[in-house]
This record gives structure tokens, C-alpha cells and sequence, in this order.
């Protein structure tokens, strides 16, 4: 998962990152501690070194004294980690501290300077030498000075210094990552959107991206878009030459059915009748195209919304005009300002489909209702008519998972099933039922989270 | 008889005429919608037959057209569409009946005359009870002025109800004179019908006076 994940990557990255340059900053910082602490015990060593060689001088009988001794304790006690010693031909001196050890005396002594040197010490410690030949007097031979300092304090010093600073890196390098988690969190955020915008996309061809307020992704959103834009050009032409087609056919069939008549007329009966049932199945064919090129073309627009209360009235206008429609009474009735989350266009071929389907089988009446309840919106269209036999309402709820594309137009209730594929392109269910009016009852329900507010 | 036939197809148009004729009426026949429109516009019709799709002026525009100069003859509107947006907008623009091609001639023939019957015949041509006023001869309804759009059988109501004079007449009764003796059963339907007109006409158009039945606000 991590390896697929683009957040898991930039902040393990950028933890590595961190950790590599607080590793490579305590090592460097520990280098310079251990220096500074250096040059003060050079510093140290140099002023005692001083002191000591201010207090050198030879007696009358050329053998080495040392006026007055130096004033550090560590000096005077065995092992005491602090030593001095200056050697010559003619003897020696040296501390207590060194006690019955000596300073070992390179031969390489420098004379023009004093040399600090790491090296071996009494006691198998580790010791600091600050070393010098020096010429006391004229007439004697040159001495070599030197001062040893323990280097355990110098180690613990460090030591404590490194693993201080390293709880203190530790710190800041668990504030570093959690900001850098905060950094691809936020930087990742303006891709969250994109998901949502492609589910759109993949549910309508005529949805797009929202703009992006960061340079960087607009790039993205605009490549995406011009897709889906190459995509509906796609869509739109072969569906308006599906449906130019379907059109192109519609008057040369009424044509036909003229030609037809007129050979009824002339008495060629059987050609009619043939030539009449062509125009028949033809005209199946191309309604069905037509719905299926209309079905596409409303899809789901986001933002939609449809008054169902308006939609309904304006179609039982349409029905009350027709012949049939006319001698009916539509009783309606739809809560004010009720809404559903789609075109209008969308609701009324719904709606129109089974509100025609109501009228042509009904006897006095049809009624159209609608409740809003918490677990969405319900429409019922019910007639008078003689309704459907058990068997057949069972085989026409069975069949609803045909969908118009493989139903081939047959059977007749092509309002039925368009009705039935729009429902189910705007996320309903359709039942169909029995009516206390005694005809057809054609249950609609869309789920709560299709409904819009009430208002 | 006069009947006007809008169509540009050739075929289509000839055998509308034929047809037509042949049921007794008197056609003329024009190709675009320019023409319809001057020929609704300076002739008397007692119906028209109107496809949509025209050339030079498409035939919604007509039918406003005829509708905004006051041209009240019954409009059957013929079109290749067929989705109820259209249809909706046909009515809504003044058409008073709708067919979708490829259709059948007997059909059409039939609600031309269904059509024209709904304005012959009558001897008053308005009705007046208060605010009401009805057409008879076109089967329309004016309220305060403004014109509302009923259904023939919503008419039909309200036509026996104007003509009560102040009586209340049973639900049972509306039935029996809508659909005849053997609609008596059928009250639930009126109820929806005066529903209906209630929600057109508002509250107080159709009184309900308990245990008598139904009758018209007092002019």
C-alpha cells in the first residue's frame, strides 16, 4: 500500500531526508565541540606551560631546579591526570602525579613552537601532550618541557554533548516529519477534488472538472477536460446521426403508410397489409432509437432540479388534451414545492410515458401522487383500467432488469420501458402493482439521497 | 367544413388533403410556415393540422403567431419528435390536440372531427356564473378575465353546475350526467375532478355544501 501510495512516498522521502541532514549535522557539530574543547585544554596546557618554564632555572652546579610548583592538585596526586616533566641531559624533573611513571620524550621535539599531541600516557590513560626544547640558560644544554593532560574528561565531555544533542534531533526531527506530513497533506488536497469530479464525468458525459484555484493542477484539470470535451463531440455526433437518422425515417414511414393506404384503396389488400406491418415494426425500432438517443442525452446533470408538482401539471395538460385524456379525471396530488435532482426534461418523459400509459388504459380516471418521507421521495400512477393479470404484472417486474438496448422494442409497452430505463438512469426503482382504483399501479421510488430539500 | 393542412412534406400533405376531403371537408394545403401563418391569419378555419417541423418558419412560431392575432380555430399539431417536452410546449403554445408521425390517417381523421365536433352545435355561446365564464363553442374557461385551460370533461362539469342556479348537485348526480347511468359509482372521480378545477380556479370557485354536494360561488 505504501509503495502505491504518492503521500506515503513524498513523506518517507522527506523523513529520510530529514534524518540524513540532523544524522550528517550531529556528527559535524560533535567534530566542532570536540575542537572548541581542544583549543581550551591547548589554551590551559600552554598558560601552565608558561608558568612552569618561568619557574625553570639551573643551580651553580648546572643541575635543573624548579622554584616554586605548580599550583593544580591534580599535579600533586598519583595518577592524578594532570602531569608535567621537563627532561634534560643533565636530569630531570617532573610531577608527583607522574610518580614513579615518565613521559615518554620524542626526539623530534620542535624548539620554535609548542606541539600538541595525542598519545599514550601513564596509566594507560589517553593523554594530551603539549611539548616544547627550550633553551633556559646559554651555557646548558637545551630541556624539553612537557605537560600531559588525561583525556577522559575531554571524551565524557563529548560523550554527554553528542547524546544530548541527539535527543535534542531526535525532537526536532519528529516535528520536521509531522510538518512534512502537513506539507503533503495540504499539497495533496487539490487531488482529493479530482475523484469526485471523474465520478461525475463517468456518470455524465456533459459534466466537467470545477476550475482549480492551484497553477500546478489546472494543468491536470484542463487535460481532463479537454478529454471529456473529445469524448461528448464523440458521443453527440454518433448519437444526433442515430437520432437524424431515426428522424430522416419518420416522414418517408408516413409516406409509406399513404402509399399503403392508397393501395388498400385500390384493392391490393394483402400488399397493404404487409407494406403496413413493416411500418409498424420499423416504427417500433426507430421510437426506440429515439428514446434511447433522448435517455442518453439527459443523463445526470449535477445541480439539476426538477418541480415535481410543475412537471406533473404540465404533462396532465398535455393528456387532458388528447381524445381519450380529455374524458378522464386526473386527480394529482403532490406536495407544494417538492423536488427531485433531475432535469425537468428527464422527469417529463418519465412521467409523460406512464401518464399516457395510465390515460390509454383507463376507464374514468388516472391519479398521479407523490410523498416526500426520510427515506426518500415515492410517486404513485394508477388508473382505473382493467389492470394486468398476476402473471403478467410478475413477467413485466421480472423483466425489469431488461434494458430498452436488449428488449428489441417488442411486446408493445415501449412507455413502459423507457419510463423504466430513465428511472433507472436517475438512481429509482419502478414497481408495478395493482391499483385500489382497480387498474395498473406504477410505484416509483427514488432514495433519500436523491431527494433535495423540500421548498 | 374548412380544414387547413401545414405540412412540407409532398406526399404527406397530399394524402392529408385526400383524406380529409374524402371526410367532407374543404382543405388547403400549405408547404412552409410563412404561408400557414399568412393563411391562418386571413382565412376562417373550423381546424388546422400543423406539423412542426416547417421550412422558412417553424410551426410553434406559427401557432403563437395565430394564437397572439386571436385565431381561436382547434390546432392538431403533427410532429416527428414525439417527446413529451415538445408535446408540452405544443399545448402550452395553443394546440388542442397532438400526434406523433408516423401515424395513422383514421386516427387523425378521427380527432379533426372529435375536434370540430367540441365547437358545433351549441346555441349559447358563453356561459356566465360570477367570476366564470365559458366558452361553449371552443369549450374554454375565462376566470376573472384570464383564461384557464380545462379538460372537456372538466367543461362538462362545470357547464352542469352553471346551469343550476344556485342548487347543489350531488357528486352522484355530476356522475351520472359525465358518464352516464351506469357512472353513479364513480364519486372518487369526481372528487378528483373538483380537485383539479380547485387547483385551477382556486378554493372558492366550487363550493361543497355537506350532505348536498357541489355548486358554483354565488355571481
Amino acid at each position: 500500500m505504501i509503495a502505491r501510495s504518492l503521500r506515503w512516498r513524498l513523506l518517507l522521502a522527506a523523513a529520510g531526508a530529514i534524518l540524513l541532514a540532523l544524522a550528517l549535522a550531529w556528527m559535524f557539530m560533535t567534530l566542532l565541540f570536540e575542537r572548541h574543547l581542544e583549543r581550551r585544554l591547548e589554551a590551559e596546557l600552554t598558560r601552565d606551560a608558561l608558568a612552569l618554564v618561568a619557574d625553570l632555572a639551573f643551580d651553580a652546579q648546572g643541575v635543573l631546579q624548579l622554584e616554586r610548583q605548580p599550583g593544580d592538585a591534580r599535579m600533586e596526586k598519583p595518577a592524578g591526570g594532570y602531569y608535567w616533566q621537563v627532561a634534560s641531559v643533565a636530569g630531570g624533573l617532573r610531577s608527583r602525579s607522574l610518580w614513579d611513571s615518565a613521559l615518554p620524550v620524542p626526539r623530534d621535539v620542535p624548539a620554535d613552537a609548542w606541539r600538541l599531541q595525542r598519545r599514550a600516557g601513564p596509566f594507560g590513560q589517553s593523554v594530551m601532550v603539549l611539548e616544547r626544547r627550550l633553551v633556559i640558560d646559554s651555557d646548558r644544554p637545551p630541556v624539553v618541557v612537557q605537560l600531559a593532560q588525561d583525556t577522559a574528561s575531554l571524551s565524557t565531555a563529548r560523550g554527554e554533548f553528542g547524546r544530548e544533542l541527539a535527543v535534542f534531533l531526535s525532537v526536532l526531527w519528529c516535528v520536521l516529519t509531522a510538518a512534512a506530513w502537513l506539507q503533503v497533506s495540504v499539497g495533496l488536497r487539490p487531488l482529493k477534488r479530482i475523484p469526485a469530479g471523474l465520478e461525475a464525468l463517468e456518470r455524465s458525459a456533459g459534466a466537467r472538472l470545477p476550475p482549480q484555484s492551484l497553477r500546478e493542477v489546472q494543468p491536470l484539470v484542463d487535460s481532463i477536460n479537454a478529454l471529456a470535451d473529445a469524448r461528448q463531440k464523440d458521443l453527440d455526433t454518433a448519437r444526433r446521426r442515430a437520432s437524424d437518422l431515426a428522424h430522416g425515417l419518420k416522414t418517408p414511414l408516413a409516406a409509406l403508410a399513404a402509399q399503403s393506404r392508397r393501395a388498400r384503396e385500390a384493392g391490393a389488400s394483402e400488399a397493404a397489409d404487409g407494406m403496413e406491418q413493416a411500418i409498424s415494426t420499423i416504427k417500433l425500432v426507430v421510437d426506440g432509437e429515439l428514446a434511447r438517443a433522448r435517455l442518453a442525452r439527459l443523463g445526470q446533470v449535477r445541480g439539476a432540479s426538477a418541480d415535481v408538482g410543475e412537471v406533473v401539471e404540465r404533462l396532465a395538460s398535455v393528456i387532458e388534451h388528447t381524445e381519450k385524456g380529455g374524458t378522464l379525471a386526473l386527480g394529482i396530488d403532490i406536495p407544494d414545492g417538492l423536488r427531485l435532482p433531475m432535469e425537468p426534461e428527464h422527469l417529463s418523459e418519465i412521467m409523460g410515458a406512464l401518464m399516457e400509459n395510465a390515460a390509454r388504459h383507463a376507464r374514468r380516471q388516472i391519479r398521479v401522487t407523490a410523498v416526500a418521507a426520510a427515506n426518500g421521495v415515492g410517486m404513485l400512477v394508477e388508473d382505473d383500467g382493467p389492470g394486468l393479470p398476476p402473471d403478467r404484472l410478475q413477467a413485466l417486474q421480472a423483466d425489469s432488469g431488461e434494458s430498452l438496448d436488449r428488449s428489441g422494442y417488442t411486446g408493445g409497452g415501449l412507455g413502459l420501458l423507457i419510463a423504466r430505463d430513465l428511472v433507472a438512469s436517475s438512481r429509482g426503482t419502478l414497481r408495478f402493482g395493482t391499483s385500489p382504483l382497480g387498474g395498473l399501479r406504477v410505484a416509483i421510488e427514488w432514495p433519500a439521497g436523491e431527494r433535495l430539500p423540500v421548498g | 367544413m374548412r380544414c387547413l393542412v401545414v405540412e412540407d412534406e409532398p406526399e404527406i400533405r397530399a394524402d392529408l388533403a385526400r383524406a380529409l376531403e374524402a371526410a367532407g371537408f374543404a382543405v388547403d394545403a400549405v408547404g412552409d410556415g410563412e404561408a400557414a401563418w399568412f393563411q391562418g391569419d386571413v382565412e376562417d378555419y373550423d381546424v388546422a393540422i400543423l406539423d412542426l417541423g416547417l421550412p422558412r418558419l417553424d410551426g410553434l412560431s406559427v401557432l403563437r403567431r395565430w394564437r397572439g392575432s386571436g385565431r381561436s380555430f382547434p390546432v392538431i399539431v403533427v410532429s416527428a419528435r414525439g417527446d413529451w417536452t415538445e408535446k408540452v410546449e405544443g399545448i402550452e403554445a395553443g394546440a388542442d390536440d397532438y400526434l406523433a408521425k408516423p401515424f395513422q390517417m383514421g386516427e387523425l381523421v378521427a380527432r379533426v372531427r372529435g375536434l370540430v365536433r367540441r365547437g358545433a352545435g351549441k346555441l349559447s355561446p358563453t356561459v356566465v356564473a360570477g367570476r366564470l365564464r365559458l366558452d361553449t363553442v371552443r369549450m374554454t374557461a375565462t376566470f376573472d378575465g384570464a383564461p384557464v385551460r380545462i379538460s372537456p370533461l372538466e367543461f362538462r362539469l362545470l357547464d352542469h353546475l352553471a346551469h343550476q342556479s344556485g342548487r347543489a348537485v350531488s357528486a352522484g348526480e355530476l356522475a351520472e350526467h359525465l358518464y352516464g347511468v351506469d357512472g353513479s359509482g364513480d364519486a372518487n372521480a369526481i372528487e378528483a375532478i373538483v380537485a383539479r378545477l380547485r387547483r385551477k380556479f382556486g378554493t372558492e370557485l366550487i363550493r361543497t355544501r355537506r350532505g348536498f354536494g357541489y355548486l358554483l360561488e354565488d355571481g
